[in-house]
């Protein structure tokens, strides 16, 4: 029997924004960008370059599950997650470089000690049902996102909004006050779990103001969307949308093959092959900010001390476990995460680390384990090539003589009760940028604190960055913290995954996309379909 | 013999309770429950509460079952907990669904397999019978997950693309697209003929060698007419019991089918519960299931009894 999909991650993919333009070219130019590979030469089509148009799409979309969900502010599986970017939409939207740029919203703009913030909304805007967004849907869903009887996603994010004090300035303005400063808002606000929704808002009968509207579901099965006449980026080019759930992988990759649906998420590496022999289809490929790190606490024995932490983040030959984990599709890491945040400027941060099993040798007979170390790692299929990973691992360790016992879960005893008590571990995360992440993964508050880290110094320094409303005195600041976790944090982050996606050649306008979500972020509003 | 049916009900009925109790027990014993399942990464301790609260989850185990137990009896089988829908309203096109699946492929398995019987013990020992029965053999031995397998690589993904892969089609409407249902339903029926194939040819080979046979045959009817009015009939009787058995293994046969062809019935829906701690799910698939078995074995018996005139006279 095969087990459930770890790619049905239960894990909250998000934000960030503005990479810097530097970074962003190089990217463009396919140093290790995202390319679409054109799977042979298209047979048939007979080069029709008429627009076509309309049309159902039918896209398989890993996972899903019985308790999938319409709620625009609950979603957990990447079918709900498929959902809500197109059944919604946010104030502002992640682009395809992961820049943030203004959606519902005509500027979100923030006050000098980055604890006010005022949302002004595009005139003329509409809902699904033609009434209009204003500045009362707006602090109906903020209230609703926070509610305390029913928390969302993105709840702990606005933990420090005062969610009492939401003021309606005029129809299409609001002022939103923190009580502490909150520089990242606008990266909240573009989230696809941060739906606009009008008042009175039933997840049964869901109302959004996304490229499609609502007209059928079926938890555990499929969905079905039509297009929005008022959406506000121009209506879809196609008619329909259906979003069809897939449990299995090589049903997914059979269903795509066989012509029963039209694009399907997360190609699995072993079936890339498969696909690129096909010559009517095409696979995407996109480099991301999802990481797998090796977690470490640093509260614990043996990496309580940094040297020990320093050490097995010399073990590790980044290229090879890329190679070997990811089949090669990925790019090394640095240990630090947030590539793509505007701080992220190779040239000023540390150094790429590379394998020195040597130095490794040394650091660890410093630490008092000259004579040998045994540790347990815990692993799980809680991401595609996470397991992988772990091997890798325990084969570079034994050369600098460490033994890695690994010990295998499942993702349901992983995130378990024991999820962020183990002493070495692995997770995976998205694209997100620095401080969003740290709020997330490594302050204190954080929910998701694996590697129980604690810096004081870390700490002043992102508290300082939230404060700071100017973009250059943050990012400086921001590489500060940086340099700290590289030099002592509890992640080895080896490397970044590549995500794979493959449609039929007729489908156009796919691109691709670092935010991390499969197909453009399930961006269907912009999918044309060949006649 | 009535007594003896009322007998057999009242052991169903107690073998559908120890099921019951064991897979609630089971699920209990998993790692995690529902509300850990259903948020996975997400579980903070404050949305795990919440969930726990609304789910009953921190009742005592005994209150739980108990309170499940009640609800079988006014025929409600709680509400699922992944999406709050009444279990049975969320169960209901995947029942329908599946048996359409398993109700097609008994009706195509049935006379195929005992057609195939016959005609191997007609042929026997000659070069059809030893290949009848060689590949009956051969495919009663490989999983039938495996024979789904190697049908989707010859005729949809690999050396022909002639049928769908996979089910892309609604539990409520499974009737929509039937050549989606060709390959799921040819696994059923290549899974579930060996046995009553094999029963059939040793039945028929025992009938055909039978006295009465032979003097029909002395009488000089034509060959078909022995067969097929005298020899057949008296062979189908102890097959019906092993076509039955075979009916029943459909039932638990289906789950991994369902999964292989993403056919939305009640296999991909006890997948699914399992993987999310859905127990009032699981436990009904699980009790539909095996209430399936008991019924198709209970059937088996009488159809057994019903042929055998001793049983018939002695237990008034």
């Amino acid at each position: 029997m095969p087990s459930t999909p770890a790619e049905s991650s239960h894990h909250p993919a998000d934000s960030a924004p503005d990479s810097s333009p530097t970074r962003r070219t190089v990217l463009m130019a396919g140093a290790a960008g995202a390319v679409v590979v054109p799977a042979l030469s298209a047979c048939g089509g007979g080069g029709s370059s008429d627009s076509g148009g309309g049309g159902r799409l039918r896209v398989g979309v890993a996972g899903g599950s019985a308790q999938d969900t319409l709620d625009a502010h609950q979603p957990t599986d990447n079918t709900d997650i498929a959902r809500c970017h197109n059944l919604y939409e946010s104030l502002c939207l992640f682009g395809t470089d992961y820049t943030i740029k203004m959606a519902l919203a005509e500027s979100v703009e923030v006050d000098g000690d980055a604890k006010l913030w005022t949302i002004k909304l595009k005139k003329g805007l509409k809902f699904h049902d033609g009434s209009a967004i204003t500045a009362d849907s707006v602090i109906h869903t903020l209230r609703r996102v926070t509610d305390p009887e029913a928390l969302s996603t993105s709840s702990q994010q606005l933990s420090t909004m005062d969610r009492d004090n939401l003021k309606k300035v005029d129809e299409l303005t609001v002022e939103v006050p923190f009580t502490e400063p909150y520089v990242t808002f606008r990266e909240l606000l573009a989230e696809y779990a941060m739906g606009i929704v009008p008042e009175g808002y039933d997840p049964e009968k869901p109302i959004g103001a996304g490229a499609f509207k609502y007209t059928s579901f079926t938890p555990g099965e499929r969905s079905l969307f039509a297009a929005f006449d008022g959406y506000w980026q121009g209506r879809p080019q196609i008619d329909e949308l259906e979003i069809i759930n897939f449990p299995d992988e090589t049903a997914r990759v059979n269903a795509l093959i066989g012509g029963q649906v039209d694009a399907i998420s997360q190609l699995p590496h072993s079936q890339l092959e498969v696909v690129k022999s096909n010559g009517n289809l095409q696979t995407l490929e996109s480099e991301t900010g999802m990481w797998l790190p090796f977690t470490m606490r640093v509260d614990k024995k043996p990496f309580d001390d940094v040297r020990v932490r320093q050490a097995f983040r010399l073990i590790v030959d980044r290229e090879q476990m890329v190679d070997q984990a990811l089949a090669g599709h990925g790019s090394v890491g640095n240990d630090i995460y947030g590539r793509f945040d505007p701080a992220y400027d190779e040239e000023k941060l540390p150094a790429q680390r590379e394998q020195d099993i040597d130095e490794a040798k040394r650091l660890l007979e410093e630490a008092g384990y000259g004579d040998g170390l045994e540790v347990q790692l815990v692993t799980g299929p809680i991401s595609a090539g996470a397991e992988a990973a772990a091997q890798v691992l325990k084969e570079q360790a034994a050369e600098a003589g460490v033994t890695v016992k690994l010990k295998q879960t499942n993702s349901t005893e992983y995130y378990g009760d024991n999820y962020l008590q183990w002493t070495f571990a692995q997770d995976f995360w998205v694209t997100r940028n620095y401080l969003s992440q740290a709020a997330q993964g490594s302050m204190p508050s954080a929910p998701f604190n694996e590697t129980h880290w604690a810096d004081e110094e870390w700490i002043r320094l992102i508290k300082k960055a939230r404060a700071t409303v100017d973009d250059k005195k943050r990012n400086e600041i921001i590489r500060q913290a940086m340099k700290i976790e590289h030099e002592r944090g509890g992640y080895i982050i080896w490397g970044f995954v590549n995500t794979l996606d493959a449609f039929h050649s007729k489908v156009k306008g796919l691109e691709p996309s670092v935010t991390g979500h499969p197909l453009t972020s399930y961006g269907f509003h912009r999918v044309r379909i060949e006649a | 013999m009535s007594r003896l049916i009322l007998h057999r009900l009242f052991y169903g009925l107690l073998t559908l309770f120890v099921v019951s109790l064991v897979v609630f027990l089971a699920t209990q014993a998993l790692p995690g429950d529902a509300a850990r399942a259903m948020l996975g990464r997400n579980a903070t301790p404050e949305r795990l509460e919440t969930l726990r609260a609304q789910l009953n989850l921190d009742d005592p185990l005994a209150l739980q079952y108990g309170k499940w137990v009640a609800g079988l009896f006014v025929l409600d089988f709680g509400d699922s907990y992944a999406n709050a829908l009444p279990v049975a309203e969320y169960l209901g096109p995947r029942i329908s669904g599946s048996l359409t699946l398993m109700g097609i492929s008994a009706v195509i398995a049935t006379p195929i397999a005992v057609l195939l019987g016959a005609f191997s013990a007609l042929r026997r020992d000659r070069a059809a019978d030893h290949a009848t029965s060689l590949a009956s053999l051969v495919v009663a031995a490989v999983p039938e997950f495996a024979v789904g397998i190697l049908l989707i690589l010859a005729f949809a993904t690999g050396a022909l693309h002639v049928l769908p892969a996979v089910f892309a089609g609604s539990a409520g409407s499974v009737l929509a697209d039937p050549v989606q249902l060709v390959l799921p339903v040819a696994t059923l029926v290549i899974a579930v003929s060996p046995p009553i194939i094999r029963m059939m040819r040793a039945s028929m080979i025992e009938v055909l060698e039978s006295e009465y046979v032979q003097q029909a045959r002395l009488k000089g009817l034509p060959e078909s007419t022995v067969i097929w009015r005298h020899a057949a009939p008296n062979a189908i009787g102890p097959v019906a019991q092993v076509i039955a058995v075979q009916l029943g293994w459909l039932a638990g046969g289906v789950v991994a089918i369902e999964f292989l062809f993403g056919f939305p019935g009640i296999g991909l829906a006890l997948m699914d519960a399992i993987a999310t701690r859905d127990i009032p799910v699981v436990q009904a698939v699980t009790l539909l299931i095996a209430m399936v078995y008991i019924v198709v074995n209970l059937l088996a018996d009488v159809v057994g009894l019903a042929a055998n005139p001793k049983v018939r006279v002695s237990s008034r």
